[in-house]
């Protein structure tokens, strides 16, 4: 593994925090640089390089069709054949499983996992050392933010030290004191956001590993008094579980609708059935799962699939095809005539058209409710009944306790970066006139917020103590 | 939508145009400036509390969260860009984003408004939307989104204020070129899909690279005005803030939506086009907070790629519709009906 010099700067593991900081570092003057061996994996120019990699990855997969989602058909459908060939030649429509994403994911995980121990959680204990220093006049001058006060009177400087001290307290800041100096420090735990982070991205890599190795998922339409199986369930090789011994039974599923015809809901009903008994019955819908022995069962779509008539108490099944909001069945009965069986999602009436070559439309027939059957000339027709389909998605996902933990962590790591770190100085020296009160700090974000909320202190403090500004504050380079 | 939303709603646009001039007009003169910009915010802060009002009116009316198609989503980027405007000038006492942000909203509402009829109309939600999770992780996302283009905006008036007037020209180009990509492609079937995504992707590659080309030629007698460097420096500040807020609400967004997903679905992650999109924009700014705290890259670069973010936050949220790229989350679609089983989030 190749190593490389890191200055101060870049130094992973500088425990001093004001020292971090580049304008504290300014303010204390110059200090040897801390020479530490870094792998080169621990880079951030390659954190930032895989970063953007990994974002045009990504990008190129979402703007073409992907097969493992909707098919290699669909690639054909977007493009022209030969930029079609081109995409799938290229692996660009199946990118997600290509060994450039493979090895671009295996690179950054890498990445993270040697920044993670190298660069960001040494910093850890940077945040327990909690010894600021006490700045003196000359080093609170030379921060970015800064500002000198003079006071003709230098009996009020106790005061004036008190009054700034119950501000900064009020501010959130924690204060410290010593002599006719003061140190206060906000928004520490902020520090943190980076580890927090990266820990939670570590958690979530075990979480989706364990989910790779041990789990499985599938899609299965189920016809209604089916039943669902696992025989079909996708894993990995890796693959160390074992494949559930039991079925889901579609006892009954139904939709359900909006008043203008629009569907609201779907709903199955399913009997887990092991060893040939019912072991749990629920009904799920969208939004609604069953669980059952770590697998979870998902309402992921719905409709209609088959009709099934009888001619003269012969039964014969016909499938249906969707229309939007209907479905249909297409029966042939010459070479000129065509009768069209249509149903709306409930099902319980269907209309029969009849349809010849010389027609402009299908002319409806007759509608027959579900059970009764009507006269076609000799032929007796009976609506017998209309099978759903519900299709059922699946999954065992042991990783998913270990992934939501890490989603969590993600999360208040996240949030903390938008915590400012801010440290704030102030040094009372006496002169022969009075006394200079030194102001200053920094905030490594939200630097002109730091700047504005200085500006009111010194305002306050000068309108209470009638103090005179020496210096205003100077713009940051 | 009833008479009460529809006023409301458009007293909100209008005062996001009336607000858009008064703060141009403040800059042509500094005897009223103060005044101007004053006037500016209060018509504002009212189109932003009109725009709250239609919201919650909307939501009263529909029975649901209103949030649920590519209308309401506009009218919630609007909100959160006028109050993320407000909330920013009254922590840092800027304004020159003002007319910029007013001109975003205002570019929204009139977007909004040209959607057809079905969009306007409270419809019914379809399956997979009936849930808890819609009010849990769309939200975010939308204020985020919002938050990014504030950013963006920012670093535009830094370029401005920091004398590199080509690579502002060149960024305004490529953000109006990616727009009107996203306009045809929304409002007109004549143009192949394909080319608008060329459009738009050129436009985000070409116009940011060209921009950091000429990032080292800049007006000095720009630059050097009084208060420039001052404002800059602010505009820097600003964006970073930004970020700061909008990444958070992004991963909440994100995340929230991976647990919906595993809720509904049975999978956290598919690599839907909405999903992958709202992961390059994540990324995007991860590789912003990076090149910020750990390379401490100066605020005119940081400004450019603040813009790349906007660009890339414009194609995860409208793009990913109005340039035809497919998936799961076909909500903000109106040119085709939806099928009965088309899942949609």
């Amino acid at each position: 593994m190749g190593t490389f010099q890191l200055s101060q700067k870049d130094s992973p593991a500088d425990n001093d925090e004001t020292v971090s900081d580049p304008a504290v570092a300014e303010a204390k003057g110059p200090k040897k640089p801390a020479h530490r061996k870094i792998s080169i994996f621990a880079s951030v120019p390659l954190s930032i390089t895989l970063m953007v990699l990994m974002a045009a990855t990504i990008l190129l997969g979402a703007w073409c069709p992907q097969e493992s989602q909707v098919g290699q058909a669909k690639v054909f459908e977007a493009f022209d054949r030969q930029t079609a060939e081109l995409l799938v030649r290229a692996g660009v429509s199946d990118i997600f499983h290509s060994t450039w994403f493979l090895a671009l994911t295996a690179l950054m995980s890498l990445n993270i996992v040697v920044v993670s121990f190298q660069r960001v959680f040494p910093k850890l204990s940077g945040y327990l050392k909690r010894d600021m220093p006490f700045f003196a006049g000359r080093e609170i001058s030379k921060l970015p933010a800064h500002a000198t006060l003079v006071s003709a009177d230098s009996t009020q400087t106790a005061a004036i030290l008190a009054t700034l001290s119950a501000t900064l307290t009020r501010l959130g800041y924690k204060v410290k004191m010593d002599g006719d100096r003061l140190m206060a420090e906000s928004g520490r735990y902020g520090r943190l956001s980076a580890s927090i982070t990266h820990v939670g991205l570590l958690s979530l890599m075990a979480g989706i590993s364990i989910t790779s190795w041990t789990g499985f998922t599938g899609f299965q339409p189920v016809l209604l008094g089916q039943a669902l199986n696992f025989d079909d369930a996708k894993h990995a090789s890796l693959w160390i579980g074992k494949k559930p011994d039991w079925t889901a039974k579609v006892e009954s599923s139904r939709r359900e609708n909006y008043p203008t015809g629009e569907a609201k809901q779907w709903y199955s009903n399913l009997s887990v059935i092991k060893n040939g008994k019912a072991v749990k019955t629920q009904e799920i819908s969208v939004n609604n799962p069953l669980s059952y022995d770590n697998v979870d069962i998902y309402q992921s779509s719905w409709g209609l699939d088959q009709v099934v008539i009888s001619f003269n108490d012969k039964e014969r099944t016909l499938s249906l095809q969707s229309m939007g909001q209907k479905y249909a069945a297409f029966l042939p009965l010459d070479a000129d005539t065509m009768l069209v069986l249509s149903l709306n999602s409930e099902g319980k009436e269907l209309r029969v058209f009849g349809k010849r070559r010389e027609w402009e439309a299908p002319k409806l027939l007759q509608v027959v409710p579900v059970g009764q059957s009507i006269s076609l000339g000799d032929v007796q027709m009976k609506f017998v009944k209309v099978l759903p389909i519900t299709g059922l998605q699946y999954k065992c996902d042991p990783g998913l306790p270990v992934t939501y933990v890490a989603f969590i962590i993600i999360m208040v790591g996240i949030f903390l970066a938008a915590v400012p770190h801010r440290h704030f100085w102030c040094a009372v020296e006496k002169s022969d006139n009075g006394a200079l009160i030194y102001l200053g700090g920094t905030s490594r974000k939200a630097k002109v917020g730091f700047e504005r909320g200085l500006d009111k202190i010194k305002e306050s403090l000068s309108k209470q103590f009638n103090l005179v500004t020496q210096t205003k504050i100077e713009d940051t380079p | 939508m009833t008479d009460l939303q529809m006023t409301l709603t458009n007293t909100a646009g209008l005062s996001s145009v009336m607000s858009l001039w008064v703060f141009v007009v403040s800059n042509m003169s500094s005897k009223f400036k103060e005044r101007a910009i004053k006037v500016a915010n209060i018509v504002l802060a009212i189109g932003f509390v009109a725009l709250s009002v239609a919201i919650v009116a909307r939501g009263i009316e529909a029975e649901r969260f209103p949030l649920a198609n590519l209308y309401e989503s506009l009218l919630w980027f609007a909100w959160a860009i006028m109050g993320g405007f407000l909330f920013v000038s009254r922590a840092y006492g800027v304004y020159q984003l003002g007319w910029l942000a007013c001109l975003t909203a205002a570019v929204f509402f009139f977007y909004g408004n040209c959607l057809p009829q079905s969009q306007h109309d409270i419809a019914p939600l379809v399956p997979a939307l009936v849930s808890y999770w819609r009010w849990v992780h769309v939200p975010p996302l939308i204020v985020s989104y919002a938050m990014f283009f504030l950013a963006g905006l920012s670093g535009l008036i830094n370029l401005w204020q920091s004398g590199r007037l080509k690579s502002l020209w060149i960024c305004i180009s490529a953000i109006v070129v990616a727009g009107s990509a996203i306009g045809m492609g929304t409002f007109s079937d004549q143009y192949d899909v394909h080319l608008l995504q060329a459009l738009f992707m050129g436009a985000s590659l070409i116009g940011p690279a060209l921009a950091f080309m000429v990032l080292g030629q800049i007006n000095n007698k720009v630059a050097d005005a009084p208060g420039r460097a001052r404002t800059a420096e602010i505009s820097d500040d600003v964006g970073f803030r930004c970020v700061s807020v909008g990444l958070p609400l992004l991963t909440f967004g994100i995340i929230t939506g991976g647990l919906w997903a595993n809720h509904a679905w049975g999978s956290y992650w598919s690599w839907d086009p909405k999903e992958s999109m709202a992961l390059v924009t994540w990324l995007s700014y991860a590789a912003y907070i990076h090149l910020r705290i750990q390379r401490e890259l100066s605020a005119p670069k940081m400004s450019v790629v603040a813009v790349i973010g906007l660009l890339l936050t414009l194609l995860t949220y409208l793009g990913f519709n109005s340039l035809g790229f497919g998936g799961l989350h076909s909500y903000g679609k109106f040119k085709e009906t939806a099928p009965a089983q088309t899942q949609a989030k």
